[in-house]
């Protein structure tokens, strides 16, 4: 998705208006500011299942299944404020790597969403139709976006791993 | 400017790599350019005026300049007006922000623009102005302080402000301005409304749901009282206002751009830009973009030859603009519960719009005599009407 660095202006009209937002004790101290730790890896039963990002800010876990979930990353989540809509695929979708497969809604702006890879939807989460939040909340758990197929896993060799994220992420906030 | 040196300028703006061309077009190489590189910065920005008054158009070149134009180190600033006309934001409800029926009356058009948002009116009384910038260089509060200055330039006496949520007031409560953005892959922009002597009376009259009864999670509008300009300021004109807004701008981002005037639908200079404008014209983007949203209202229903009445539920459920449910509980001795089914199957997976959904019943209608007939008809215009 597309991110702006500066000005992280909250409107706190919106919180009013729209009850399922909510700014007070749930935000997570990670979202205060970036930091270099992410807690990006997640451990499963058995395995350490890793992040691979893409330079516009969205994530792809790999799952047990082969299938690919999505979503996006905490400096996107940040830098996007209060995300108040999220318009997804539908299941079914065919997309290429980097085609728009959505856009979220914020207190900032509409953003657009691109594809981390090539491969069709399978599921959308639609928790996020009532909780659009949750992307805030919980980026890399609850608020995950879609889930895809993997049509070309060699694509995954284009993505970012968390290492080189990082450092991405230092190289733009300089 | 004479229509030889805009010509001129365009294919300057080429030279230089103002443009980028994807795909199997013409590949601009990034020369340096004699004309725009001068000791005075106009090649970092560039101030354009359309000259169209087409909702659709105007929406299709900021879309086009999104897409085409390199933003990394330059900015563009475009003032634009339409003819009368709704535009809703990217993720909202038309039948839930706009009376569809009243505006279908008086033929003016719904536009869904693709920055988020919410509803606005326009017509040649409002000035919309468009901030393009790099996706780094994104700054709202910046954009509208050249508007808050300008207007305090003008007229030092009326009381401006912009707010946390972007709107600018004037005198405290009246909102004469809102905004909306979209951040794409690497550019940006930010557009907003300025009220300058819109049609109050239409602006509230077409402002409010075309039906009742909708449940839905579509971005809602927060409505506000608004004024124009010239409300409190009779004698500000519109030339003198435009000139302020630019001027403001070459000073709040140190440049010395003019205003161009350039025509949107001209595909050599945008080339792709009447597709654009097509498909923000058409019917699956304008309605079928709605988010899932669920109609329920009860129909009162009277059959003034019997002096009968009653009162039906309807629960309809639109996805894609499309009516994917639709539920008519209507009392069994008003109307044989085959025939309220009947109606509901015939209007699943037609377009939500009252013509569709009028075509499909008259069908339905011909099949039917007598009473039953005369009932069936007001159960589709009781249905009809929540259509919109």
């Amino acid at each position: 998705m597309a991110v702006c660095v500066l000005l992280r202006s909250f409107s706190s009209n919106f919180s009013t208006v729209l009850p399922l937002l909510t700014r007070s004790a749930s935000r997570c101290p990670l979202q205060l500011a970036p930091k270099p730790y992410f807690g990006r890896t997640v451990a499963s039963a058995n395995t350490l299942v890793t992040l691979k990002f893409t330079d516009k800010h969205e994530w792809i876990r790999v799952e047990d299944d082969g299938v690919g979930t999505v979503g996006i990353s905490n400096f996107a989540q940040e830098a996007l404020g209060d995300v108040v809509y999220c318009g997804l695929p539908e299941v079914g979708t065919q997309l290429a790597q980097q085609d728009e497969f959505g856009a979220l809604e914020s207190v900032k702006a509409a953003s657009e969403l691109y594809s981390p890879l090539t491969g069709e939807v399978v599921e959308v989460n639609t928790l996020l139709a009532d909780n659009p939040g949750l992307v805030n909340k919980s980026c890399y758990k609850d608020g995950w976006l879609m889930k895809m197929t993997i049509a070309n896993p060699a694509e995954l060799d284009s993505l970012m791993d968390e290492p080189a994220y990082e450092r991405y992420i230092r190289s733009i906030e300089e | 400017m004479t229509q030889q040196k805009y010509g001129l300028l365009m294919n300057q703006l080429r030279r230089t790599g103002w443009f980028l061309r994807t795909g199997n077009q013409e590949l601009w190489t990034r020369s340096s350019s004699i004309f725009l590189e001068s000791s005075c910065s106009s090649s970092a920005g560039l101030v354009l005026q359309s000259q169209s008054t087409d909702v659709h158009q105007n929406l299709a070149l900021e879309d086009w300049i999104d897409a085409h134009v390199d933003l990394q180190q330059r900015s563009i600033l475009l003032l634009w007006r339409n003819r009368p006309a709704v535009v809703i934001g990217r993720h909202q409800n038309p039948w839930s922000e706009c009376n569809l029926p009243a505006m279908r009356r008086a033929g003016i058009p719904l536009a869904r623009r693709r920055s988020g948002g919410g509803t606005v009116y326009h017509d040649l009384g409002n000035l919309n102005l468009t901030f393009f910038a790099s996706t780094k260089a994104y700054d709202r509060q910046r954009n509208l302080k050249v508007v808050t200055e300008a207007l305090r330039g003008l007229r030092p006496d009326l009381d401006i402000r912009a707010t946390e949520r972007f709107d600018i007031l004037m005198n405290g409560c009246f909102k004469i301005s809102g905004t909306a953005s979209r951040l794409s892959r690497k550019s940006s922009y930010h557009h907003c409304t300025l009220l300058h002597s819109a049609d109050p009376v239409a602006l509230s009259t077409l402002l409010r749901p075309s039906s009742p009864g909708i449940h839905s999670n579509a971005t809602p509008s927060i409505s506000s009282p608004v004024a124009n300009l010239t409300d409190h300021a009779p004698s500000l004109q519109w030339e003198e206002l435009l000139e302020a807004l630019v001027q403001q701008y070459n000073k709040e981002f140190g440049l010395c751009a003019t205003s161009i005037l350039i025509d949107p639908s001209d595909e050599s200079l945008f080339p792709g830009v009447g597709r654009m404008a097509a498909e923000l014209c058409s019917w699956e983007w304008t309605f079928g973009k709605t988010p899932k949203f669920s109609i329920e209202t009860q129909l009162e229903l009277t059959d003034k030859h019997l002096d009968l009445c009653c009162s039906a539920h309807l629960l309809m459920e639109v996805k894609n603009g499309l009516v994917d449910r639709c539920q008519l509980d209507v009392p069994t001795d008003w109307l044989p519960p085959n025939l309220s089914v009947q109606i509901s199957e015939v209007l699943v997976g037609e377009r939500f719009c009252p013509h569709r959904a009028a075509a499909a019943v008259t069908v339905l209608l011909r099949s039917q005599s007598g009473q039953l007939h005369r009932r069936m008809h007001l159960l589709c215009d009781a249905v009809l009407s929540v259509i919109g």
